[in-house]
């Protein structure tokens, strides 16, 4: 049961940092290659160094938003297929890395990372804490220069609005939820494998976003629970065709409602409800 | 077996929740030039591109007494309708002979690139070229080229004196009159009211996508209030 | 010296097949007006068919048939699809690589499942042929030939059709400007269906030369070779066919010199860097996009 709580955790972190870059269209895959680069460092770190976690954890964000503030300084306002290679550029080449390098366990990987005492209470302090972060970003003046940007950027551009900059900030916070949701993920399992770290798991955070709904933050929580978490319930014969499932759903809701299932409309025929 | 080339019952035309044209009858008789008068947003062009269903639209629209309101915009072309589009769309990256050659897609057959040459010979001197580097005038001509070579019956012409100027609009006026004495019906939307009335047999005025008054082009030109 | 240009012709020939398939890809993008990331995948099940036809029945012709009909299905079924896609109103562009990732993931997970139980397939050597060149030291096989000559032929006949038929001019107005094109009358729906039809004749006949060339499959070959095409459309600049040529083929030649001083996937990495660097200085692609 913890394992379900915990992997449902991380993958909603993990989602929302894709969630998040998207708002303004941007499909920030840099941030799966950031979660590698995290998972592992707190692995080294932990494993190696002996650091206790809370400095594990500063720190790796501190290293996701550096990552993630130089490349996006570099990279500037481009159109979202540049996002798109650079995304998938840094994940081969973290991937490389560590399979190359016997240090990092290679492809066998890396084991015996230490357990957190309280992981399901630090995983859903983060959580929680992020959550806020976003509810707070979406209700503010930038969420809603957000959703023009969505909608029209070049409009969004004759509005004014600073496009480059909330571009900038959203990787950044995006590459802080990814950094965490890195070194959450190495406590939580214990051991670290290259291979996760690749296509599939943006696959698999693609689908929980769209088919949990990308208009809104609170989606992915559903979304999340049934693609991340109830697998690990699902004996390994059908969990290894679970990618197969993603795939078929990801395709399904395009088709019926690109929005997804949770969405604006229904979000505020809802409100309306409770209010009346 | 009715007189009229094409009848229009009842359009209704909507962008979203914006009515663009509402609720218009009108008709065409073979041989005529029908103008459109209107200001902007009155719906002429609304209505026009409803009749080639490039819109989608409620209403009936029957061309030489079949019904045509649900065929696709290539239907209608084959069938004998042609637009000449607002803004003189051509394909810019492609040369002139080009260009026509795409409007002899219909293939009917009824006419020749050589006829088309033949009403503008300046096409023929730029064939090869690009279209894009076309003067705003060359362009006009290059559309209409292409509209005819699909061998229409009927052409419908949206705002043709948009962006051009003057001596080109006149020139261009003057190419719609000839092609009527050639045997083509014309529809026409146009903002010029003065140009349009001396070029037409009959006239509609739209306002908020509604006829308010129709008759003969000579009645019209009387009335002062016409110029909107 | 012999060596180099040994990996030289070899990169020609791997860049050859990148060549087509980008060719494909932007077909795709500039008339049907999808981002086909799934495409590279079809090539490869078309691949995987080739070879279940040769293990049952070793019959070389029988095998071709059955790549080009495997693709061809593919991308026919993968029509409506799309279609659904872009009539839905809110939707852009995006949507279609979304769900062409969403293909590509089905796809992958049905090779690595069913067929050969996941493990890479090797074609026989009757297939894939023997040197047909050997000088000094450069051997050419027979695949590395089918796949530069083919791609040779096959771009050739692309061009040919894209400038020289009724067919060709519409899918460039069509590519232009849709909405004038519609205007004017000219077979949208049509068109779209012929350029799915095109693309999968075309893939059948990549995934021969392909399987030729390389020898063997695998289902995570799809993967990488569809990163790779996006980027090289990306890079060359979206819906570029001119660009995706030159890209194509300079990205075919640098890995094959990669290779001779890197392991394989560093040679990939090298690749994706290089090709990051151009999109970041140029970031509407080294020839320009064609799309807005």
């Amino acid at each position: 049961m913890s394992y379900f709580i915990g992997y449902t955790l991380i993958y909603i972190l993990m989602t929302w940092s894709i969630y998040l870059p998207y708002r303004v269209k941007d499909l920030h895959f840099l941030n799966v290659a950031i979660m590698a680069v995290t998972a592992y460092f707190s692995a080294v770190a932990a494993v190696n160094w002996g650091w206790p976690f809370y400095l594990v954890l500063i720190t790796a964000i501190f290293i996701g938003i550096i990552i993630s503030f130089v490349i996006s300084k570099v990279i500037g306002d481009v159109p979202t297929f540049t996002v798109v290679i650079v995304g998938i550029t840094f994940i081969f080449i973290v991937k490389t890395i560590i399979e190359n390098s016997d240090y990092l366990g290679g492809t066998m990987g890396f084991f015996a990372i230490p357990f957190l005492d309280h992981p399901l209470i630090i995983m859903g302090g983060i959580t929680l804490f992020f959550a806020y972060i976003l509810y707070m970003l979406n209700h503010s003046q930038i969420g809603k220069a957000a959703s023009v940007i969505f909608s029209d950027k070049k409009m969004a551009h004759s509005l004014g609005i600073n496009v480059k900059n909330i571009g900038r900030l959203f990787q950044t916070i995006s590459s802080a939820m990814a950094g965490s949701a890195g070194v959450l993920y190495a406590y939580f399992t214990g051991s670290l494998f290259p291979d996760f770290f690749s296509f599939h798991l943006v696959g698999t955070l693609m689908t929980i976003l769209f088919i949990g709904g990308y208009t809104t933050m609170w989606g992915v929580i559903p979304a999340a629970i049934l693609l991340g978490g109830v697998p690990v319930f699902l004996p390994s014969a059908v969990s290894s065709w679970k990618i197969l499932i993603y795939g078929v759903l990801l395709v399904a809701v395009i088709l019926i409602n690109p929005e997804g299932i949770i969405t604006k409309k229904m979000l505020w025929k809802l409100k309306n409800k409770f209010i009346s | 077996m009715s007189d009229n080339l094409l009848e229009i019952k009842n359009m209704e035309l909507k962008y979203g929740s914006i009515r663009a044209v509402k609720g218009i009858d009108l008709s065409l008789k073979k041989g005529e030039i029908v103008s459109l008068i209107g200001s902007n947003g009155a719906g002429k062009s609304s209505l026009l591109k409803g009749i080639m269903n490039i819109e989608k639209k409620s209403g009936k629209v029957i061309f030489k007494d079949k019904d045509i309101t649900k065929l696709s915009t290539e239907k209608i072309v084959s069938r004998g309708i042609s637009i000449i589009p607002e803004g003189h769309l051509i394909f810019s990256s492609m040369s002139v002979w080009e260009n026509l050659q795409l409007g002899h897609y219909q293939g009917n057959n009824k006419i020749d690139i050589k006829n088309i040459y033949e009403y503008f010979p300046i096409l023929e001197e730029r064939k090869e070229q690009k279209a894009g580097t076309l003067s705003g005038g060359e362009q006009q001509m290059l559309s209409i080229g292409r509209a005819l070579l699909a061998g229409p019956e009927l052409i419908l012409v949206d705002e043709p004196s948009l962006g051009l100027a003057p001596q080109v609009v006149n020139n261009i006026f003057k190419i719609m009159k000839r092609l009527n004495e050639e045997g083509y019906t014309i529809l026409l939307a146009e903002q010029n009211v003065k140009r349009s009335l001396e070029l037409a047999d009959r006239a509609y005025v739209l306002k908020t996508g509604e006829i308010i008054k129709e008759g003969s082009a000579s009645q019209m030109k009387v009335k002062k209030w016409m110029y909107l | 010296m012999d060596v180099f240009i040994a990996q030289i012709i070899n990169g020609l020939s791997q860049g050859s097949i990148y060549v087509l398939l980008v060719t494909a890809f932007n077909l795709m993008l500039l008339v049907a007006r999808i981002i086909q990331f799934a495409y590279p995948q079809f090539v490869v099940l078309a691949m995987y068919a080739s070879w279940l036809v040769l293990e049952k029945s070793g019959n070389v012709i029988l095998a071709a048939l059955a790549a080009i009909a495997v693709s061809v299905l593919l991308n026919l079924l993968s029509e409506p699809i799309f279609r659904r896609i872009n009539n839905i109103e809110k939707i852009d562009i995006n949507a279609s690589f979304v769900a062409s990732m969403g293909l590509s993931m089905i796809i992958v997970e049905i090779m690595s499942h069913s067929i050969n139980n996941g493990f890479p397939v090797s074609f026989p050597d009757y297939w894939t042929g023997e040197n047909i060149i050997d000088f000094n030291y450069i051997n050419i096989g027979r695949g590395e030939l089918a796949a530069l000559l083919g791609g040779i032929i096959l771009v050739a006949l692309f061009f040919y059709l894209l400038y020289h038929t009724h067919y060709g001019r519409v899918f460039r107005a069509i590519a232009e400007d849709r909405k004038t094109a519609k205007k004017v009358g000219l077979p949208i729906l049509k068109s779209n269906l012929l350029s799915y039809l095109i693309a999968g004749i075309l893939g059948g006949i990549i995934a021969i030369l392909f399987s030729m060339f390389l020898g063997s499959a695998s289902p995570w070959l799809g993967e990488t070779v569809a990163l790779k095409v996006l980027a090289v459309s990306i890079t060359a600049g979206l819906g570029n066919l001119t660009g995706g040529l030159y890209v194509g083929l300079g990205l075919g030649i640098l890995e094959s010199l990669a290779i001779g001083y890197f392991s394989g996937s560093w040679s990939d990495v090298i690749a994706f860097l290089l090709m990051l660097v151009v999109v970041l200085s140029k970031p509407q692609g080294l020839f320009g996009a064609a799309l807005e």
